[in-house]
């Protein structure tokens, strides 16, 4: 259904150097191919280890060396005239000499030592690349970053809080890779941008993302899970007690918190909690008996009884509730969730009943790459949409 | 950063080379203060941290420049021939060296219990230093890829011209680096991801 596989291209993937077409093409494959998009993570880990290593200056003492070994020819007075020269240096060099003149040499060297580092910092900090802020734009009413206001435009820096009120509402450019939309009464601050991750915070509001990039490049925390994007457009919620209700409608998103991971298809939605993390994923065009006994299992200690409900309810489709719970329900439990997901969509070749009841996880990755066809299919209209708007 | 800012203004770059093919030494200063730190970093970390040699090749390639500078009439030309001027010196000090021709298989023919021991290693320093240490361990075609893609910020096209290769082998350079690196420092992964919270 994916094509071959990608792995030889995900280095030039993660550093954006394939053709727009190439690029699709590995998106799309990275959606349903989980071997590649292990690797994928293994790229990405490499790539976040090698910006850990830390630039060196050379020596001072180099240039005298070079400078002493350089061919006679090399001695002719400067070509290059005043302004030009000025044009190669600092511009506070000549203010710096000005200011020094008649001072002792190695007076006067400190003196513009000093104005360089001063004048380094003023200029990092106001020339500095574009991504380290996110340009916002307001779409009603006058949102703050900080305590200033935006009244039409204004950029998002590392460590900055974005607000509404009630009555206003913004959109944040994330990078280059996609939009995010800022309702009323939401708080989010911009964590982190670079080169193989983007992040939000949404301490409390609702927010929709429209996100064209490669999986696991956008992140948004919550008080009770972290969405990792994987391709998508959704909405995500968090209310004042920090619980979060993510409805996805194109692509997946995924939500971590401590080792548990839900992953939500289009068309699903996924609810969390403080202290519990995300629960399980489910499809909300599932009966209202599903529902909400899944919601006393997941947070009210609903136990069996509320599992055998949730079991007996399951279409098809709810295949990708039953696929989570696998892992998520007592020993005892797990054979009941077994049965109902066999004979709803049984196991490929090679996915054994010993093999699941016991958790191997490569089984478990192989029958949910099975189920993806599934889950994808009744969503597979709106995906191809979605990413034909995207990347037309 | 100023510098590289003033550098890349092809008008003045071109003004600068210009100038060092007359022979005008301060004109040599500022290409030289332009392109220092990036050459000294690649050689540092291409030779596992060893400063005497970084600084030994950071000269012969800024001398070997300044020789040859009457050969370049374009910006780009010169700077895709600085860096892989900088490369050769790299590989050919590695041939030289025949205890280190062997250093990219070092980790992998360690036996068990030297691996063990140098796994404990890498778990007690910092992250950028068990970096540099795997970084150093790779192989050097795939190490020097890796420098030359987070120290010199090149495009694979521009790798390739400095390499000598096609975009293609680029691409599988870094691939194997970053694929080598994440394996060898997996026990690292909490520690990247608290280090960035």
């Amino acid at each position: 259904m994916y094509g071959k596989h990608v792995t030889r291209e995900l280095s030039a993937y993660c550093h954006g150097e394939l053709p727009t077409a190439d690029s699709r093409r590995v998106s799309e494959h990275l959606l349903g191919c989980s071997r590649c998009r292990k690797e994928f993570e293994a790229i990405k880990f490499g790539v976040r280890l090698a910006e850990h290593l830390p630039r060196s200056a050379a020596p001072d003492s180099l240039w005298e060396k070079i400078e002493a070994s350089l061919p006679k020819k090399f001695a002719a007075p400067s070509a290059i005239e005043p302004r030009q020269r000025r044009r190669f240096t600092l511009p506070f060099t000549d203010l710096a000499f000005a200011l020094t003149r008649g001072w002792p040499r190695a007076a006067a060297a400190s003196f513009a030592a000093l104005l360089l580092v001063g004048f380094s910092a003023a200029l990092w900090y106001y020339v500095r690349p574009s991504g380290s802020a996110w340009e916002v734009a307001s779409l009603a009413g006058a949102p703050t970053i900080g305590s200033e206001r935006v009244s039409k435009s204004g950029r998002l820096a590392v460590g900055e809080w974005l607000e509404t009120d009630t009555s206003s509402r913004a959109r944040i450019n994330v990078a280059n890779i996609g939009q995010v939309e800022i309702e009323p009464g939401t708080r989010v601050r911009l964590v982190e941008t670079r080169l193989t991750e983007h992040r939000l915070e949404l301490a409390r509001g609702r927010l929709h993302a429209l996100i064209f990039a490669p999986p696991r490049l956008f992140f948004v925390n919550t008080p009770s899970a972290v969405a990792a994007d994987l391709g998508c457009a959704y909405t995500l919620e968090v209310d004042d007690r920090g619980r979060s209700l993510l409805h996805v409608t194109s692509g997946w998103v995924a939500l971590e918190l401590n080792n548990r991971e839900s992953i939500v298809p289009a068309g699903a939605a996924c609810e969390t909690r403080p202290q519990w993390g995300p629960g399980t994923p489910y499809f909300t065009d599932a009966s209202e008996t599903f529902l909400r006994s899944l919601l006393q299992f997941d947070f009210e200690g609903g136990g069996s009884a509320a599992l055998a409900a949730v079991v007996a309810e399951a279409r098809a489709r709810d295949t990708l509730t039953l696929w989570h719970l696998l892992s998520r329900v007592a020993e005892a439990d797990r054979s009941r969730v077994y049965e109902r997901l066999a004979r709803l969509a049984p196991p490929p070749a090679g996915v054994t009943r010993d093999g699941v009841l016991r958790l191997d996880q490569e089984m478990l990755n192989a029958w949910r790459t099975a189920l993806e066809s599934v889950w994808l299919q009744e969503s597979a209209p709106a995906l191809r949409k979605a990413w034909r708007s995207i990347w037309k | 950063m100023e510098q590289r800012a003033i550098m890349s203004d092809r008008e003045t770059g071109e003004q600068i080379i210009e100038a060092c093919q007359k022979g005008d030494r301060e004109a040599f200063r500022l290409l030289y203060e332009a392109h220092k730190n990036r050459v000294y970093s690649t050689a540092l970390y291409f030779f596992g941290g060893d400063e005497a040699s970084a600084a030994d090749i950071t000269q012969q390639v800024f001398l070997k420049l300044f020789t040859k500078i009457e050969q370049f009439r374009s910006e780009a030309e010169f700077t895709t021939w600085l860096y892989r001027l900088a490369a050769n010196a790299c590989i050919d000090e590695q041939r030289k060296r025949s205890r280190f021709s062997f250093f990219g298989d070092a980790f992998e023919m360690l036996n068990v219990r030297e691996k063990k021991s140098q796994e404990e290693q890498f778990i007690r320093i910092e992250m950028a230093e068990a970096v540099k240490q795997a970084v150093a361990a790779l192989r050097p075609k795939l190490r020097l890829a890796i420098l030359l893609k987070y120290f010199e910020d090149l495009s694979y096209e521009e790798m390739a011209a400095v390499l000598g290769c096609s975009k293609g082998t680029v691409a599988s350079r870094l691939n194997r680096g970053h694929k080598i690196l994440a394996r060898r420092l997996g026990h690292l992964r909490e520690t990247l991801v608290r280090g960035e919270q």
